[in-house]
């Protein structure tokens, strides 16, 4: 009797947690679910289209200052994403581009799921574009939604672009059949290339937060085709995009912040002649040192370099002696020395510390952060006259196979 | 107790090991850094300095009254009904905890990982679990502690290390925090985590050797407050004090933004849900398994087992009380810090008067003779 009643225990256990356990109500087939692979952000023209009723009524929401936007959106299409070892040919195109108008990202998505059939789903969104103008509005009006919704992933790629976000949101690059999936490895492995700081929208956010630090951003540029070039980095003051620096830039900037993978290469002067040579630094390494210089902030860079000598521009010399290599590399701390200084004044001009040197007072010397800084605001000012020294210190190595 | 006296000591640190690690690994990088900016890790570290005490207090206890647990000692050492009016607010004080437990599950589930799944669902299917697995006697309950411990301490290692890659040591200077008032209610808030070592007066009756438990509850705590503060360290130095004030559960985004090299895994969210979900279960299997057991005690029955449907119902209404999230985490705190004076506090004025007892009576046995 007591046997019997246990097992239709059982069987009424089994009953009830199996479709308790399985969580049938977020079971959802994949290609039900319109899967969003890359989002552009545009200011909206002033002959923009009507945005109609879907997540307000009309004169019943206080619409926000800020212009409306307009999001350009990557939908992956199920079944023609290619899956493992890329497969030629095929000519369908594996994505859909969406275009919808909001006043804010969640409104524009929302107004993009009024068009669609199948469900929204942003956890393979790699990548998020957006336009010079609208970063120069601000992004905090973005991150909100983005930092709330579970879906977004904080690896994210976050860039600036030249040209309007919707154009790169229709590119097909000839090297990978999805659009996205390119634009997204190409912020990577430039990082891993050492042509870019490690840039992911989950350290921007970080960097943005942080009371002595302002971020940066890939800022792209599209070049004939559909080729895309990394332009240099835009900076920003507090959520505000305030500037771009040029591609060698990105160079200077990553020996700075102490980035130990080196990839860029500069034209450095041979003294006492008028050639040239390229010297590509390997690696790096970046001391930084703050004190407090008659009362005000003072900040040391010591930078050293391990450079090579990937090739030299004219015949006529020949690099033979020793000396020659220790006078090249005198040569080039000088101008590396000399392109940190110009960074540095030319981000001081618009109070941004992308550096981090606020970050180093707040840890170093909490008492006088404490006592004199304290918050971003007025770090802001201080960071604009901060003094500085520089000293650069290279060391070229290796000139590769050829002996003359 | 009827069972054989079969637990070892490893066991009992596992028990204590997953008993800790739970629910509040989540948000314990937001309480430390609220209390603490870039002192997050020495405010943690301080909390566990404080559960190690109260640890430390009711293990003594235990030892010294190898046959009982708290429910029954306190009765000797207080008396008959003051030492039941006191173990009364222990058990209901354990019934909370167990709801807010479950119900903090419920939250993280239904915000980050299963959006269209009623909170109700959720909650009530972990307490079920929690229900069913209390059933068994006690040795089954060590085993499946010491099952689980290994699934739980692995991933969450590998969460620290991987994700140390995106550190930045800046972030957790200066090493002290400014406020000190905000500091102490930190280490507060941290060290009512803890308070699940209270399991521990429950296992000693059962240990092979009693005498061994002070060792088994340092290893213990050891083991859990470490990886407490490696998590700390670590979510702090990736995002900093300001980001974390801005995130509900640091260590989830943290497991969010570490992926494994080449490739293999884009994000280990997936993963750390899984081993949290475990740890979960495990610290609800211990409170409530407290609870039902204490009620056991101070009732003289014999069985346990029917007591634990019975107790299921009060529990999810405890549960389903808090309205929000926001609302959660202010009662979450507050009865944490409130719940010291009775895992810490009550232990230790028991400990007092037990002394005190065991002294006069040496002295009249000595003036006896």
């Amino acid at each position: 009797m007591f046997h019997n009643n246990c097992k239709l225990r059982l069987i009424i256990l089994f009953f009830l947690l199996f479709p308790l356990l399985s969580g049938c109500w977020d079971s959802q087939e994949i290609e039900q679910r319109a899967t969003v692979l890359a989002i552009g952000i545009d200011v909206v023209d002033s002959k923009a289209p009507k945005e109609d009723e879907i997540s307000h009524l009309k004169n019943q929401f206080p619409i926000p200052n800020e212009q409306m936007i307009k999001l350009t959106a990557q939908i992956a299409i199920p079944g023609r994403i290619p899956l493992g070892p890329e497969q030629t040919g095929g000519a369908e195109k594996p994505v859909l581009v969406m275009e919808v108008v909001g006043h804010t990202l969640d409104d524009a998505i929302l107004n993009l799921q009024q068009e669609l059939a199948d469900k929204l789903f942003l956890g393979h969104l790699r990548i998020i574009v957006l336009n010079e103008k609208i970063a120069k509005r601000g992004t905090q009006r973005f991150n909100d939604f983005l930092k709330r919704n579970p879906e977004i992933r904080r690896t994210a790629s976050l860039v600036v672009s030249k040209e309007p976000a919707a154009k790169y949101m229709k590119l097909s690059p000839e090297l990978e059949r999805v659009p996205s999936l390119y634009l997204a490895d190409m912020v990577d492995n430039l990082t891993a290339l050492g042509k870019f700081p490690p840039s992911f929208i989950g350290l921007f956010w970080a960097i943005l937060s942080s009371k002595g630090q302002d971020p940066i951003l890939p800022y792209l540029a599209l070049k004939k085709g559909s080729n895309i070039q990394l332009n240099g980095f835009a900076y920003f003051h507090g959520d505000r995009m305030v500037g771009k620096t040029s591609p060698s830039e990105i160079g200077v900037y990553m020996s700075i912040i102490g980035i130990k993978k080196g990839g860029y290469g500069a034209f450095t002067k041979i003294p006492g002649k008028e050639e040239m040579v390229l010297v590509r630094a390997v690696s790096r390494n970046t001391k930084i040192k703050v004190r407090i210089k008659d009362g005000n902030p003072h900040v040391d860079i010591k930078v050293r370099y391990e450079s090579e000598i990937d090739e030299k521009y004219s015949p006529t010399i020949s690099l033979l002696k020793s000396k020659m290599i220790r006078d090249i590399d005198k040569q080039a701390s000088k101008d590396t020395a000399k392109s940190i200084r110009d960074l540095i004044k030319k981000t001081q001009k618009t109070k941004s510390d992308i550096f981090g040197f606020g970050e180093h007072f707040r840890a170093k010397l909490p008492s006088y952060w404490n006592g004199k800084i304290k918050t971003k605001e007025n770090w802001d000012r201080f960071y604009k006259d901060l003094t500085f020294d520089v000293h650069v210190e290279t060391n070229i190595h290796r000139v590769g196979m050829k002996a003359k | 107790m009827g069972d054989p006296k079969e637990i070892t000591t490893l066991q009992t640190s596992t028990i204590l090991i997953s008993t800790i690690i739970g629910v509040g690994v989540l948000p314990l990088p937001l309480f430390a850094v609220r209390a603490g900016d870039t002192g997050a890790p020495l405010v943690t570290l301080s909390g566990i300095a404080l559960a190690a005490i109260g640890l430390f207090i009711i293990t003594v206890l235990g030892m010294r009254h190898p046959e009982k647990t708290i429910i029954t000692y306190s009765q000797e050492i207080l008396g008959k009904w003051m030492g039941r009016f006191c173990s009364l607010f222990v058990i209901f004080f354990f019934l909370i905890l167990t709801g807010l437990a479950s119900r903090e599950f419920g939250e993280v589930v239904v915000s980050a990982v299963l959006r269209e799944t009623p909170l109700e669902v959720t909650v009530i299917v972990m307490l079920l679990l929690a229900c069913l697995s209390c059933r068994n006697n006690i040795n089954v309950f060590s085993y499946i502690h010491n099952f689980y411990v290994p699934m739980i301490l692995a991933p969450a290692m590998i969460v620290v290390v991987l994700s140390l890659k995106n550190a930045n040591v800046l972030y957790l200077r200066p090493l002290i925090g400014t406020n000190f008032y905000d500091m102490f209610t930190g280490m507060l808030t941290i060290s009512a985590l803890f308070q699940g070592t209270f399991i521990i007066t429950m296992i000693i009756p059962s240990m092979k050797t009693p005498n061994k438990a002070l060792k088994a509850s340092f290893w213990g705590i050891s083991i859990s407050g470490g990886l407490y503060l490696l998590l700390v360290i670590a979510t702090v130095a990736v995002f900093g004090p300001e980001e974390i004030k801005q995130i509900f559960w640091p260590t989830l985004e943290l497991a969010r933004t570490t992926t494994v090299p080449g490739n293999i895994l884009q994000r280990l969210d997936v993963i750390f849900l899984a081993v949290w979900v475990t740890a979960v279960f495990t610290t609800l299997f211990s409170s409530y398994f407290f609870t039902i057991h204490s009620i056991k005690e101070i009732c003289h029955l014999k069985d346990h087992k029917m007591l634990s449907y019975f107790i299921l119902p009060f529990v999810f209404i405890l549960a389903m009380v808090p309205k929000d999230i926001l609302q959660l985490y202010e009662v979450i705190q507050y009865v944490g810090r409130a719940g010291l004076l009775i895992t810490i506090f009550y232990p230790g004025s028991l400990l007092l008067i037990d002394f005190i007892k065991g002294w006069r009576k040496k002295k009249s046995v000595s003036q006896q003779l």
